[in-house]
């Protein structure tokens, strides 16, 4: 039973944090069909902001946690203003986006290793204590990443559903034509979402963080996870991205009890493979992909 | 001229100057690293196969390289395998695991095939680096593919007790046989009816398909053609260096190779080829500045990509096509 609890806690928090990385990605490639490979740079950079603003400006970690979600906000939307709009002119856009933002992650990680050393740093925003249940200890910590992480959630949706950009924005990922037709600012869709992606971004960066600890290269494990959790809820699904999100944190949690941690890894891509071989485009795909 | 007989006439003074090098440049430091250059070229003209002519954006051209390393270290380490019949083999395995890659892929498309396949060699790089148990005790604890300190004495080509003060400069002929065997071999794929039928599926799939060219059939015949020679150099690396670890996965070197390809120019015949010659020589020109090297090879991605997606080859044409378009 305490071995059931202490994989349930452990996986909640690890889906909790993917979940937030999706998203932001989910978002993405549903109304541009981009695929942003510099993601994982981004969670990096929010990382540093955040301590960077804690302990070198002496902010509050609540503000510490906003300057860095602010950060990223403005990178999201240099990537938009410096390659995403430029290269949507040209053709073979899918391609061509996917090599730049992999030049650009590769940019912003360099310069975090030239600013902070390649060096493991703590993350200062976390706090101490634990509770328990049953024999568990469950740090206070993972209490609180899954608190924010439900409240970024909550936020996200909130946006998406109620408020009239959100709808703008689920209009676009529905069809791109369609919403330009009704007279949506397709350009500054794209923005918003680029930046909004980037503020989610640095949240997730943090809480992965706060857990594990700074180093420039900590951006790369959970991009390819958050790809993953796309790739098996179907690119551009947010909804699903984050209910596979909790599912994988779950199950990545049991195995590596089962199996060790070696093997989790492997196992989630094995999983992944095998839903690809059944469902090419996701478990809540919409979008058929064309079958050649 | 024919762009066939230009393409022969290109190569043809390119393999005389490369044969000359040694012997102007006697230095071993300017050898080894040409050496190195060219088994970059290898690589990255086979991926070129993938990426360029067919289309599909897979990175796991890095993995077949190391599978191709591993296998020929594996073969000679524990079965004692000469190295000569154990680099080829070596491209032969990686053919194979190129085939499993590409069937893994078959049903997807773009980003997805990007995604699964660096995922496919993380995988490896994890599954590798963090093994600890001890699979053999012949020379110290080893775990089965060597763990973080890889894989080394297991055997040679031969030349370094042949020749040994200058078995580097062996090594150099041999690689620079090597490059122009994959090179002339992917020619052949681009020029020839392969090579047509991947452009076919890579432009329009539909029609393609519409016209009896099986996308199964290619996409397999594509990885496993690219993932050859690629396996042959990485065996010559391993056997090289005499060691082959799981650093052939680093990311740094992915993005190196990227972007030899796209500052080259991706799906043309000499765009990889160039651009790895200069990103080469630029690498070796910055080496002071090397703690800037990624920050430089990003910029230096995103801004071809950005400006010249065709990357340099694209120039050369638009350059051919002004000449062509005013005569005089």
């Amino acid at each position: 039973m305490d071995v059931v609890i202490q994989i349930i806690a452990s996986g909640l928090t690890l889906g909790a944090m993917y979940a937030v990385a999706t998203v932001g990605l989910s978002l993405v490639y549903g109304s541009l069909n981009m695929l942003n490979m510099a993601h994982g740079a981004l969670l990096t950079l929010g990382g540093y902001m955040c301590y960077a603003a804690i302990t070198h400006l002496g902010f509050h970690p609540v503000l510490g946690l906003a300057a860095a979600a602010l950060v990223c906000a403005l990178a999201g939307l240099a990537i938009y203003v410096f390659a995403t709009l430029p290269l949507l002119r040209a053709e073979n856009f899918e391609t061509n986006i996917f090599i730049a933002t992999i030049g650009i992650g590769a940019v912003i990680e360099s310069l975090m290793l030239k600013s902070f050393g390649p060096y493991p740093i703590p993350q200062p925003l976390a706090v101490s204590g634990s509770v328990v249940i049953g024999n568990v200890h469950i740090p206070l910590q993972n209490i609180m990443i899954l608190l924010t992480a439900l409240v970024a959630m909550t936020a996200v949706a909130l946006l998406l559903q109620k408020t009239r950009a959100g709808r703008a924005i689920r209009a676009t990922s529905m069809s791109r034509d369609a919403a330009q037709l009704m007279g949506v600012r397709v350009g500054q869709i794209y923005a918003q979402v680029l930046a909004l992606s980037g503020g989610l971004a640095a949240i997730s960066g943090v809480m992965i963080s706060s857990i594990a600890t700074l180093t420039p290269v900590m951006g790369g494990d959970p991009m390819l996870k958050a790809f993953i959790i796309c790739i098996v809820a179907g690119l551009g699904n947010v909804y699903g991205a984050v209910l596979a999100a909790i599912v994988l944190g779950l199950l990545e949690a049991a195995t590596q009890y089962v199996l060790g941690v070696r093997w989790s890894f492997a196992t989630l891509l094995l999983l992944v493979i095998l839903v690809l071989i059944w469902r090419p485009y996701g478990l809540f795909g919409r979008q058929q992909v064309v079958r050649l | 001229m024919t762009p066939i007989r230009r393409d022969i006439l290109i190569g043809l003074i390119c393999i005389a100057v490369a044969l000359i090098v040694p012997f102007v440049f006697g230095g071993r430091y300017v050898v080894t690293q040409a050496t190195v250059f060219f088994v970059w070229a290898i690589v990255v003209v086979q991926w070129n196969l993938v990426l360029g002519v067919g289309g599909i954006f897979s990175l796991a051209q890095m993995a077949l390289f190391a599978i191709g390393g591993y296998a020929t270290a594996m073969l000679g380490f524990y079965l004692k395998v000469p190295m000569l019949v154990a680099i080829p083999l070596g491209g032969l395995i990686a053919v194979v695991a190129g085939m499993i890659i590409g069937l893994a892929c078959l049903r997807l498309r773009g980003p997805y095939v990007a995604l699964l396949t660096l995922a496919i060699a993380q995988v490896m790089y994890v599954l590798i680096v963090n093994d600890t148990g001890c699979f053999t005790n012949v020379s110290g604890c080893m775990p089965l593919f060597g763990g973080v300190r890889g894989i080394g004495q297991f055997g040679d080509l031969g030349f370094r007790s042949l020749f040994p003060s200058k078995w580097y400069i062996a090594h150099y002929y041999v690689a620079l046989g090597l490059l122009a065997l994959a090179f002339v071999f992917s020619v052949a794929v681009i020029r020839g009816p392969l090579g047509l039928a991947f452009k076919a599926l890579r432009d329009s799939p539909g029609y393609a398909l519409s016209r009896g060219i099986s996308r199964f059939k290619y996409q397999l015949w594509i990885f496993a053609v690219s993932a050859f020679f690629t396996g042959i150099a990485g065996g010559f690396y391993a056997v090289h260096f005499r060691v082959i670890g799981p650093t052939v996965f680093s990311f740094s070197l992915l993005l190196f190779l990227i972007a030899m390809i796209v500052v080259g120019g991706m799906g043309s015949i000499w765009g990889p080829l160039l651009g790895a010659a200069l990103l080469m020589l630029a690498d070796e020109g910055m080496k002071e500045f090397s703690d800037y090297r990624n920050i430089g090879l990003g910029l230096l991605i995103t801004l071809f990509v950005i400006a010249w997606p065709r990357g340099l080859a694209g120039w050369f044409d638009r350059l051919r096509a002004l000449r062509t378009s005013n005569p005089d």
